[in-house]
């Protein structure tokens, strides 16, 4: 038996999955100030009708991590870069808390100008005498060369044993320093928190006998062992919308070209299914307006749904961006977008007198209660369909680097319409008339997202990098750093071979050893280096990842 | 403030031959280095895709032998395309400038195509110039070509337009391919001193290239009032390129392009790909998006080696003189050509396909027209590298043209569509957005 429990903004749910069926749900208010006990809560009220020692596993999508980004409450961290030539210092705009140190590397991983040890003592110093007890250290081209980060490290253990250090290196080997800066900040910052987090669970899964395997959701649809995530926060956020994409696709008909739409409360999130694979965020989550190098689904957030507010305000109708209360229908205040729908198509959701009851009022005399809930519906489906084809483009416009990816430039064909959430029911079929595609709304539709934790698949992916005439290679994650052995036959069957070898090696270390034969090369490239007219060297960069998916006892679900 | 629009298309499955110049590794630092800089995050920046050009788009430029198919690859459509987008996002005002970093390259073809010459097969801003023409009604462009080469082939395209202004600077034609742009090609009849060339010294350092931007290039620039300026950005007086001989820095070039303001850069040449590029195209990007590059300079850049030689400076500022005064008179003498001049003026030449090995044999007759800058009549013969023998006749009516001379240019095409001294007869008509041609062995008409 399978559980899986995503914390959302308003509701945390739980489902028990068993065999291709739901066996239990269950849904409570979340506690932001207390996750830990939310989280708590939902497990034992879905372990009340289970035998404990039939759980195999259980998965665990949180806000953790998401809220302490977005509420500034991390750890005091300081920032130290090693940035050498190219922008200038105010493009970094990253912590208040930011120093930087001399010294540079080129993109071949060469050393151009050594690490300013007596500076960085200086700067230790003043990060002593503020009180700060953590520090990042991120040097540009420290993914092809870690060495200077190491050094600064080596230094600090050394001299300044009390400060934690993490490296930029260690957490991603991609191109692109401000997000590797970013990141390696915002996994500092919510290192200690999140450690708390996993220690908590961690004694309480023992104290209520279970001893199954735990698993963290990743913003890209995989999951994490808990013991593992300990070293990186980061990956945790966003897995709220990464498990209603997890959950549609696990509802859907496999390789559609499909648009999810989670549709909840207040808020609506919607992803891209392409040949039923979800849509990555080209440039990574983007955390309080940052890029970072946490691989995520391209995943839009509207200020939207079934219980968002309708004024009429001197005739003018809005949809607002709040909610007051439930739908009327359901016994709320006043009415909302549910109430809308409920009246413009007879949906008989809830008691739909209300509805009508609560438009009528709110219609006032200058309009009837049709024409506004025409008007909301309007609304609705012109903004849902605005995000959607804005989407669409913005997919379509992914840059390209090679002829032959211009040339086989695709177009998107969207074939289905995927709702889940609770004011799906409402909303989707409508939205799904306009566009003139097929819907689907499965009957596990409301718990769509933690059933998508429930199931999902652990992911990895593996960068390599390699230059034979440097005769260095580095590979990520783990920012390790090599030599090769035999430069000049190197060819990419060798690189594609080590990338494989290091995904296994880090699968086994992860407890994921079983899904590591499931992986594919996203990424082969190999260039030739030229100087003068002859060839001085080959560089190659190998990409092998296991993709998101379905854990092997999912076989799908009944219908 | 409108973001400044990159469009980067570095061809990583394109190249002239594997260890030639033009090759998949070119731009692949330069890839490293903007993508480790994260620039392309910046709100400053906004990042476009690639497009692909029509054959169409190159036919209002060129007469390619025996047709466009023949003269690119699916890279050159791609690059030429690209060169088409970024153009498109500043006219429709989503951008306050923009920057193609494509490949391949293209400034040295010229009007007629037989072959590769310069690592070029299609000119990119001139397709990009008649585009906007055609598509957005604009009239007055300048193109000022900052590669160490002579941008040949745009010169020759725009020779006889007087609303085409062409400047290059780059490193003298005796000492470096293709040989020419010196002081005297100065424009055609009708369009004198709408071409100017400057041609610097081997050596030549920021000081005095920058001197020649700002005491003949600005002022010109000026006086000419263009609606569109474009930069046929080339990177190859860099102080390390290995084909040429320039000292010119990543400074320099960031300075050049924050004081020339381009509305649009079009990346051609700069062949240093691990020493100069990626630190040259970050100080465009910076230069052209308003952020402060002082802190951007080349690993190995030593300002000691960097020094001007007084006795060049002084040169320069001789054949600045001397050229701004040339653009200046330009009116009176165009004036005096009209009078003075036949009905025709005639041109022959010779041209040489450096990296195809194609000889072209070429006669041109242009219409001194007393209302418009007139037509082309072209004549070229050269053997393919497939051993085969191509006869062409071409007419090219300008944008510009006067009803007269365009009615005129047409019947040319007509009389000569049955003539068997040619395999193939071309119409290149820009007033009408018109291109065709006929194969006289086949007696069919191709219209695009």
């Amino acid at each position: 038996m399978l559980i899986g429990i995503d914390v959302g903004g308003t509701y945390t749910d739980g489902v028990v999955f068993d065999r291709g069926e739901v066996i239990t749900t269950t849904k409570v208010p979340t506690d932001d100030n207390d996750i830990k006990s939310t989280v708590l809560q939902v497990l034992d009220k879905l372990l009340l009708q289970q035998d404990k020692s039939d759980i195999t596993r259980i998965v665990l999508s949180t806000t953790v991590v998401t809220n302490l980004l977005a509420t500034g409450k991390g750890e005091r961290t300081a920032l130290l870069l090693i940035p050498g030539y190219g922008l200038p210092a105010d493009a970094y705009d990253i912590s208040d808390d930011t120093f930087f140190l001399k010294g540079g590397i080129d993109f071949r991983g060469r050393e151009l100008d050594p690490l300013d040890e007596k500076g960085l003592g200086e700067v230790c110093d003043k990060i002593m005498a503020a009180g700060i007890k953590r520090v990042a250290i991120v040097s540009k081209f420290g993914n092809r060369n870690d060495n200077l980060e190491k050094q600064a490290r080596d230094y600090i253990k050394k001299h300044y044993p009390q400060l934690s250090v993490t490296m930029g290196s260690q957490i991603s080997g991609k191109l692109n320093f401000p997000r590797r800066a970013t990141t390696a900040y915002y996994t500092a910052i919510t290192s200690e928190e999140w450690n708390r987090f996993v220690d908590e669970i961690d004694r309480a899964l023992t104290e209520r006998g279970l001893d199954c395997e735990v698993h963290i959701l990743k913003a890209d649809g995989g999951t994490l062992a808990l013991q593992v995530s300990r070293d990186m926060p980061c990956e945790t956020v966003f897995s709220g919308p990464a498990a209603s994409t997890m959950g549609a696709l696990a509802l859907a008909e496999a390789g559609m070209n499909a648009v999810v739409l989670d549709i909840g409360g207040t808020t609506t999130d919607i992803a891209l299914l392409l040949d039923g694979m979800p849509l990555y965020a080209s440039k990574g989550a983007s955390i309080n307006q940052r890029y970072t190098h946490v691989n995520a689904f391209a995943v839009r957030s509207i200020a939207l749904g079934g219980d968002s507010s309708i004024s009429v305000n001197a005739g003018q109708v809005a949809v607002e961006n709040y909610r007051r209360d439930v739908a009327a229908c359901f016994g709320g205040k006043s009415a909302t977008v549910t109430d809308a729908f409920n009246c413009k198509f007879n949906l008989n959701i809830g008691n739909p007198e209300f509805s009508a009851a609560a438009l009528e009022q709110l219609a006032g005399s200058g309009m009837s209660k049709d024409e506004l809930s025409t008007t909301v519906v309007t609304i609705v489906i012109n903004r849902l369909q605005d995000v959607i084809t804005d989407m669409f483009k913005e997919w379509e416009n992914e840059p390209a680097y090679k002829v032959w990816e211009v040339i086989n430039k695709r177009k998107f064909t969207l074939e289905q319409i995927i709702g889940i959430g609770a004011a799906s029911r409402a909303i989707i079929p409508q939205l799904a008339e306009t566009m003139q595609v097929n819907h689907l709304i499965h009957q596990y539709a409301d718990v769509a997202n933690a059933l998508g934790a429930a199931v999902a698949r652990p992911t990895l992916v593996v960068n390599l990098h390699v230059d034979t005439q440097t005769k260095i290679y580095t590979l990520d994650p783990g920012g390790v750093r090599g030599t090769l052995d035999n430069p000049r036959n190197f060819q990419l069957e060798n690189a594609r071979q080590m990338a494989k070898k290091h995904l296994q090696e880090v699968g086994k270390e992860r407890g994921m050893a079983s899904y590591t034969d499931e992986s594919s090369f996203f990424m082969e490239e190999q260039f030739n280096m030229i100087g003068g007219w002859d060839r001085t060297g080959k560089l190659f960069d190998v990409g092998i990842q296991v993709t998101p998916g379905f854990i092997e006892e999912f076989k799908g679900v009944k219908i | 403030m409108k973001p400044t629009g990159i469009l980067f298309f570095p061809a990583f499955d394109w190249a002239i031959s594997p260890t030639h110049p033009e090759r998949e590794e070119r731009l692949l630092y330069t890839r490293d280095q903007i993508f480790e800089e994260g620039i392309m995050d910046l709100p400053q920046i906004r990042e476009y895709q690639p497009g692909l050009a029509t054959d169409r788009d190159i036919a209002r430029v060129h007469f390619c032998v025996p047709d466009v198919a023949a003269q690119i690859t699916e890279a050159h459509l791609v690059s030429a395309g690209s060169a088409l987008r970024i153009a498109d996002a500043y006219m429709e005002g989503e951008i306050k400038n923009g920057f193609a970093i494509i490949r391949p390259p293209g400034h040295h073809s010229k009007t007629v195509s037989h072959g590769n010459r310069g690592f070029c097969n299609i000119n990119n801003e001139a397709i990009m110039v008649e585009y906007l023409r055609q598509k957005y009604g604009i009239k007055r462009v300048a193109i000022v070509d900052t590669d160490v080469h002579h941008g040949d082939g745009t010169q020759e395209i725009y020779y006889n337009d007087p609303d085409v202004l062409f400047i290059s600077f780059h490193q003298d034609g005796r000492t470096l391919y293709p040989g020419s742009g010196h002081m005297d090609e100065l424009g055609g009849p009708l369009a004198y001193g709408s071409t100017i060339n400057l041609p610097l010294a081997p050596r030549t350092t920021d000081t005095g290239i920058l001197y020649a931007l700002e005491h003949l290039i600005m002022p010109i620039l000026e006086e000419f009032k263009p609606e569109l300026i474009v930069n046929s950005a080339g990177q190859d007086n860099h102080y390390s390129d290995p084909l040429a001989d320039m000292r010119f820095s990543a400074q320099g070039y960031a300075r050049l392009n924050e004081m020339l303001a381009p509305d649009i850069a079009v990346l051609e040449g700069g062949y240093s790909v691990q020493t100069a590029l990626p630190y040259v195209n970050m100080g465009l990007i910076m230069a052209m998006a308003g952020i402060d590059y002082s802190n951007l300079r080349e690993p190995d850049y030593d300002p000691e080696r960097m020094r001007e030689n007084p006795a060049n400076l002084e040169y320069i500022e001789k054949m600045v003189k001397r050229q701004l005064q040339v653009f200046r008179q330009r009116e009176e003498q165009i004036a005096n050509n009209r009078k003075t001049r036949d009905r025709f003026h005639h041109i022959h030449k010779q041209i040489f396909y450096d990296t195809d090995y194609i000889h072209e044999d070429q006669s041109v007759q242009l219409r001194l027209c007393p209302e418009c800058a007139g037509f082309r009549l072209i004549e070229s013969t050269a053997q393919h590298r497939n051993g085969y023998y191509y006869r062409v006749y071409c007419v090219s009516i300008p944008a510009n043209a006067c009803a007269s001379c365009q009615a005129e240019a047409r019947s040319g095409y007509t009389d000569m569509s049955g003539n068997d001294r040619y395999d193939l007869v071309y119409l290149q008509d820009r007033v009408n957005d018109d291109f065709r041609s006929i194969d006289i062995k086949k007696e069919a008409e191709k219209v695009l």
